[in-house]
């Protein structure tokens, strides 16, 4: 068995995998002892949530939209000012470009 | 009482279906120092899904009949269902209320009613352990 030791603490696999396994079987145990009443099948093995009915599991994912709930409130105003002249249209965007370019070249020009 | 079938610790959950909180209180009575269920191992749950009793206060207004119905449906077998208060047992003062479904027998079977507005901690006490004995009785039936 290989022992690195380095000062203050020690790592060795074969520690690692019998704390692995001794932990594997504690997790056996435990769930060996628990509840066996519940008929499958029946609404006994749904999720509880205050007695709401609980949509289907399809339904049920939380989608990264909601994590940044917080984030977009606070700077809707921002989004709703950005949003208005983002049309889609390759037109308006080539227009940006053309007034952008001008404005640019004007302001060189009237600087030197 | 000499229980050999149901011999583990009785777990309640405690469904408020419109308590004016009287009977709660007296529930949570039970729990203090004073009477303290627990040193027998009764103890109050967060979900159905680990209970033995379901513990039911209120008049089951029309809004938590589908909650009360789905609470019950989702207790494993074998269950006790006790009323808890005159509400929960025929209404009292609210009975044929036109925003009330109960009481709580119109939902769902109950199997213990506990009587008083509200009632006394000890007979709350004295109502689980006439649960806790039909417990025992259905375990022995094999329910």
């Amino acid at each position: 068995m290989s022992v690195l030791t380095y000062g203050y603490a020690v790592w060795s696999p074969i520690v690692w995998l019998v704390v692995l396994v001794v932990l594997g079987l504690i997790v056996l145990y435990v769930r060996s002892r628990g509840q066996k009443r519940y008929k499958k099948g029946t609404a006994q093995t749904d999720v509880f949530i205050s007695g709401v009915q609980v949509p289907p599991a399809e339904q049920r994912h939380v989608p990264a939209h909601n994590i940044y709930w917080g984030f977009f409130e606070a700077l809707q105003g921002f989004y709703d000012t950005m949003m208005r002249p983002h049309t889609g249209i390759i037109n308006d965007y080539i227009l940006w470009l053309v007034a952008i370019v001008t404005l640019t070249v004007v302001v060189l020009v009237m600087t030197g | 009482m000499n229980l050999k079938a149901f011999n583990r610790a009785l777990w309640v959950y405690h469904l408020n279906t419109g308590s004016c909180n009287g009977c709660d209180i007296e529930i949570l009575a039970v729990l203090t120092p004073r009477y303290d269920v627990e040193r027998f191992g009764i103890r109050l749950v967060g979900s159905p899904r680990h209970a033995d009793v379901l513990l039911v206060t209120g008049p089951v207004g029309r809004s938590m009949e589908d909650s009360v119905r789905r609470i019950y449906e989702q207790t494993p077998d074998p269950k006790v269902v006790m009323a808890v208060g005159n509400c929960g047992a025929e209404g009292d003062v609210f009975h044929e209320a036109y925003s009330l479904v109960g009481p709580i027998d119109q939902i769902i079977p109950v199997d213990v009613y506990v009587p008083g507005c509200p009632p006394r901690p000890e007979a709350i006490i004295e109502g689980v352990v006439k649960a806790w004995a039909k417990l025992e009785t259905l375990v022995k039936q094999g329910v």
